[in-house]
């Protein structure tokens, strides 16, 4: 008896567990990276949409940038990817041809996600093989902040949207010798100002085809020339000292100690960066070829949410990220964190609410969006590789003066199209 | 012969008892050196099933891959220089240590002990990052106290980079100062008394009898500390990253670089399975020349 009376006890259970499993909440797991500023605020709006539709429970995954591709990775190659994954304009193209992400158009077409305010330009960088896979959460361009105050006491006027790169180089040299302090910082070793130099000469890091390199020795050894010229002069920080102060925050940036006029950043960073130095900063286009040419800054969606193509519940992802684009409360949170947000009813609603550097923010990418250059194509998927193995070790031996300019474009070259035609 | 039924059941009991061992052998050890092995015939990208490609890994490790080299390069002068300096550092505080059999001589025992402990940690890398940084402490040391009047970038000079990595690791003694200690402790003290007896000085008792007896115990600390500085990993991730100049690009560092940024999971196999294959040659000579300098009590010859 008594153990007809433990079955049905069981039996009991079970049942219970059953209706009580078919009640829960949709678990949605929702995957970003950033910093610990980013990490409170979409804590914070996540608890804003779970109040909204009480029946979707969200599981956050959040972590640095450099952990967060790891973890990626080895989640789908498991099967077991997050349902939202915030995604990164270098990966996207990767991500799609191996059929990791669902197209998001159908979901735009049943207003699941409302873009009716966004303008074309800010969906653009989403679209992969002609449908779109990627929702742009904010707006940036790479330009130059500057110190105002450092720029009065050399006696300088203060840098122009229109200057040339001459001017820049002079301007640099100038500070250095006036204030003894560095006119730039960050700049001379960056990948992404060789770019915006390529763009302003007409030329890309491959060619279309994407199995050789796509700029001259010319471009390359010219933009090299100036870069050195402003590192021997001391107008930047010497390749050993940027390598002896990788991975330092923010608040140790030479600018925010008033030791550099200049330092390179995105649009977004100026909010940390002023906050840093307890100043107002600025920021200026990159210097153009002549005054007749454009400035090679451009517009970047800084990340993207996509959705898991073998999620259980599309639908609900895609409400998350309709949430995330259009909600006016979750704005007031993020505050432009992730960029200017693309929807311009959006960035109107913000207006009252941002703080002075966040103005100048956002006022820099509308310069960017009208005097600067279009978003160029992303990076093809052996960029990652090529960057890491070749461009960034040879770029190292140029700037400790370990090989020459033409030798070293002629290895690049040789070596970058060896791994573009494997 | 068939076994009773009481026996089977012992047999099989030990096979329980130690099934721990068995399951954790065969999951995470011999599963992925197999894995590993065949997977560095492939090109693996995590993402996409594995594609057989022959010896294309191998060919390009060995005749294309300068970073390989330069990896190799930075590993073989890590392994050269810091294992004996942390042998002879352990060894000298060891003999210190065991000089006298005070209550206070155990604390320090403990106390040299932390640094190991913590030594493969990610803080105690970060803080000798700090300490060696442009404004860290041997900088403020050189220009406040002793008056030099330039800054010496410790890690962004090629020429000094490595070497505060091999003062790191001769900092973290501990372990190999342990067994030393235990070493130690088992030479008989009527040696040195008949020594002593016989007018033999301090130096001459090192090297006729200390170093004789204690000479199995050298060579297992030298085997073992080997092999563990062919895998050195996480002092180069953390405060390097393998700059300046691929000058600290330790081999364990780019087979990661290699399979968790560039994913390149079968190129990273064929590193891994070369440094499995150098550790065990370099072994297999520590092993040969050890006929030629340890010392094993009669009847222990081997």
């Amino acid at each position: 008896m008594k153990f007809k009376g433990v079955l049905v006890f069981l039996l009991l259970l079970l049942i219970v567990l059953t209706v009580n499993y078919s009640q829960q909440p949709i678990n949605l797991r929702v995957a970003w990276w950033g910093s610990q500023t980013r990490h409170n605020q979409t804590l914070e709006v996540i608890k804003l949409f779970e109040k909204r539709y009480p029946n979707i429970k969200i599981t956050p995954e959040y972590t640095s940038w450099s952990d967060y591709w790891t973890k990626l990775n080895t989640q789908a190659a498991a099967g077991n990817l997050p349902d939202v994954i915030q995604h990164d304009y270098q990966y996207i193209t990767e991500w799609v041809n191996r059929g990791l992400l669902l197209p998001l158009d159908d979901f735009v077409k049943d207003n699941v996600i409302n873009l009716k305010d966004v303008a074309t330009n800010y969906i653009k960088p989403g679209i992969v093989n002609s449908r779109l896979y990627g929702i742009n959460l904010g707006v940036n361009a790479l330009g130059l902040v500057y110190d105002p105050e450092l720029f009065k006491q050399a006696g300088f006027p203060l840098p122009k949207n229109d200057w040339t790169w001459e001017e820049f180089k002079n301007t640099v040299i100038q500070i250095k010798k006036k204030l003894c302090i560095y006119g730039v910082e960050g700049f001379t070793g960056q990948i992404e100002c060789f770019k915006i130099w390529l763009i302003e000469n007409g030329e890309w890091l491959y060619s279309q085809d994407g199995k050789s390199i796509g700029f001259s020795k010319d471009t390359f050894v010219k933009w090299w020339k100036m870069m050195l010229d402003i590192e021997n002069a001391g107008a930047a920080p010497d390749v050993t000292v940027d390598v002896s102060r990788t991975g330092l925050g923010v608040e140790d940036q030479f600018i925010v100690k008033k030791k550099s006029a200049m330092s390179l950043a995105w649009s977004n960073q100026l909010i940390a960066i002023s906050k840093a130095a307890g100043r107002p900063l600025k920021m200026v286009l990159f210097p153009r070829l002549d005054k007749k040419s454009k400035s090679g800054t451009y517009l970047k969606a800084s990340m993207f949410f996509s959705i898991y193509s073998r999620t259980r519940y599309p639908k609900e992802a895609a409400m998350f990220i309709d949430f995330f684009t259009n909600n006016l409360d979750a704005h007031k949170i993020m505050k432009a964190e992730r960029g200017v947000p693309i929807s311009s009813r959006v960035q109107t609603f913000l207006k009252p609410y941002i703080e002075a550097s966040q103005k100048e923010a956002f006022a820099f990418v509308r310069l960017a969006e009208k005097e600067g250059s279009p978003t160029p194509p992303p990076d093809i998927p052996k960029h990652a590789e090529i960057s890491n193995n070749v461009i960034a070790p040879i770029w190292e031996q140029i700037r400790y003066k370990k090989i020459g300019l033409e030798e070293a474009y002629d290895t690049l070259k040789k070596e970058a199209e060896k791994i573009l035609n494997r | 012969m068939r076994l009773s039924k009481k026996k089977r059941s012992n047999i099989l009991a030990g096979y329980f008892f130690i099934s721990p061992w068995i399951i954790g052998f065969l999951a995470f050890i011999l599963f992925p050196l197999v894995a590993s092995f065949l997977l560095s015939f492939t090109k693996y990208d995590v993402l996409s099933t594995p594609k057989f490609i022959g010896f294309d890994n191998w060919y390009r490790m060995f005749f294309e891959d300068r970073r390989f080299y330069n990896a190799l390069r930075a590993t073989l002068k890590y392994v050269v220089f810091a294992v004996p300096f942390r042998l002879l550092f352990a060894f000298i505080v060891a003999l210190v240590l065991n000089l006298s059999e005070h209550k206070i001589i155990r604390l320090y025992r403990a106390i040299y002990y932390v640094p190991s402990l913590v030594g493969g940690s990610v803080a105690v890398a970060v803080m000798w990052k700090q300490i060696f940084g442009m404004d860290g402490l041997v900088n403020y040391i050189l220009q406040n106290i002793l008056g030099y009047s330039e800054k010496i970038m410790w890690l962004g000079d090629p020429r000094f980079a490595i070497w505060t990595l091999i003062l790191l690791a001769m900092w973290q003694f501990g372990s190999p100062m342990l067994i030393f200690l235990a070493g130690l402790k088992q030479i008989p003290v009527e040696l040195y008394e008949a020594a002593s007896i016989d007018g033999a000085g301090f130096w001459r008792q090192i090297f006729k009898i200390t170093l004789p007896l204690l000479s199995p115990v050298i060579f297992f600390n030298l085997v073992m500390q080997t092999i563990g500085g062919f895998m050195v990993f996480t002092q180069a991730y953390i405060i390097t990253g393998g700059a300046p100049l691929d000058t600290t690009l330790f081999y364990a560092l780019y087979v990661y670089q290699k399979a968790f940024r560039d994913y390149d999971m079968g190129y990273a196999s064929a590193m891994a399975w070369f440094l499995l294959v150098v550790v065990a040659v370099v072994t297999f000579i520590l092993f040969k020349t050890s006929k030629k300098w340890v010392y094993y009590e009669a009847g222990e010859v081997k």
